[in-house]
């Protein structure tokens, strides 16, 4: 998967040339590793077919229920910026993980993989974040 | 003559035996409460998560049997959508739960995600759940269901010791709620047996019988197993708090219709 900065790539996958096998190792991908967040979550409202990923500053995070929030801007290569929201799991679940009210801190630039919901509207639900210095974390509910 | 006699050493003969097969017995009786009276109560206690595969629902290889209405409904709440896994959550635009906040109620509680905990006390089994912080009572002192009770989110439970599993009925529930995640519905006729045992030291496996006459044709019945978590304790998870915060709509619920959908 390329990530370009500052952009959010929803399809990339289906640029390939092989886009059957990029489809069923996407599913794969998502049955392993995004349905956990999705598990209590309805999807009906995300495109779950693809993948997106967004890398932004970021400005506010609520600990709140039934989803942990990040706000973030995100730049394009066009120098405007979008404010986007990004969910995850719930404060019980991650609580579980180690995360906490300060995990994320304003400020921080952060790289999110997950469902943009349906109709081009700049909300996320993703299921994995990443920090500069290589910090790798994936909430998922744990059964 | 004859007769005379022989009837009182007959009545005599019959008494004895009669008296001591009684005794034999009353004593075998005796014998079986104090031997059950000794017999240690099963723990069920500890935190639980639900690992049933077809997480959403209780038996996703037969669904109910429903009432025509009832029938009208679940094909309104069923998720099958392209795309969607075959055994899914309910559309969330329909979801009591999701969509409009109310309590998510039993029996459905025990088809989440979340884990719950149980502990044990004197005439009491309680479950208390991560999800909304709900608290079922299931009461095993030994008193009967209301013939007529009036309709809650938890209803009310009985529960009884059979050897090593809890028999519990329920009894007196709204019917606001979805049966289960995947959103079959049910009315408030629904009188719930489940059969709680440990299978083993880490799993819990539940039975469950919906009987729903006003619902259903016929009752069904269905599994669910859990993991023992000992190293959790209980978080707290409220499922509208975006809702509140946002007035009256989630973020997610916006920006889906700002983005047209």
């Amino acid at each position: 998967m390329v990530l370009l900065k500052g952009r959010v790539e929803i399809s990339e996958v289906l640029q390939m040339k092989n886009k059957r096998l990029a489809l069923l190792l996407g599913t794969m991908g998502l049955l392993l590793f995004c349905g956990p967040v999705l598990a209590h979550h309805g999807r009906s409202n995300y495109d779950v077919t693809n993948t997106a990923t967004v890398k932004g500053v970021v400005t506010q995070f609520d600990w709140v229920n039934p989803h942990a929030l990040i706000y973030l801007d995100v730049t394009g290569d066009d120098g405007k910026t979008e404010k986007w929201i990004a969910e995850t799991n719930s404060p019980n679940t991650l609580a579980r993980q180690g995360w906490n009210k300060t995990t994320v801190k304003v400020g921080d630039e952060v790289t999110l993989v997950g469902h943009r919901v349906k109709g081009g509207g700049t909300y996320i639900n993703f299921s994995k974040i990443t920090w500069p210095d290589g910090r790798v974390l994936t909430p998922a509910v744990q059964n | 003559m004859k007769n005379r006699s022989i009837h009182p050493i007959f009545c005599a003969l019959a008494l004895f035996v009669f008296s001591t097969a009684l005794a034999a017995q009353t004593a075998e009786a005796q014998g079986a409460k104090k031997a059950q009276a000794a017999a240690p109560t099963p723990d069920l206690t500890g935190v639980w998560a639900n690992i049933t595969e077809v997480g959403p629902t209780f038996n996703a290889k037969e669904g109910p049997s429903f009432q025509p209405w009832a029938e009208a409904k679940w094909k309104a709440n069923k998720n099958d959508d392209p795309g969607q896994p075959a055994i899914t959550n309910g559309r969330v635009n329909l979801d009591p739960t999701v969509a409009s906040c109310f309590p998510t109620g039993m029996p459905r509680l025990m088809t989440e995600v979340f884990p719950f905990e149980i502990l044990q006390v004197r005439d009491r089994v309680l479950i208390l759940f991560e999800k909304d912080y709900l608290v079922s009572h299931i009461w095993t002192d030994g008193r009967k269901l209301p013939e007529d009770p009036d309709p809650t989110y938890m209803g009310q439970s009985v529960g009884k010791w059979e050897g090593d599993t809890l028999v519990v009925d329920t009894v007196g529930l709204k019917d606001i709620t979805w049966l289960d995640r995947q959103g079959h519905p049910h009315s408030d006729a629904l009188h719930v047996t489940w059969r709680v045992r440990r299978i083993t030291h880490d799993r819990l496996q539940i039975d469950w019988t919906f009987d729903d006459p006003k619902a259903f044709t016929k009752p069904w019945t269905g599994r669910t197993i859990y993991r023992h978590h000992p190293d959790w304790t209980l978080e707290e998870f409220i499922a509208c708090e975006d809702r509140l915060l946002h007035g009256g709509e989630s973020l997610e619920q916006k920006a889906v219709k700002e983005g047209g959908q």
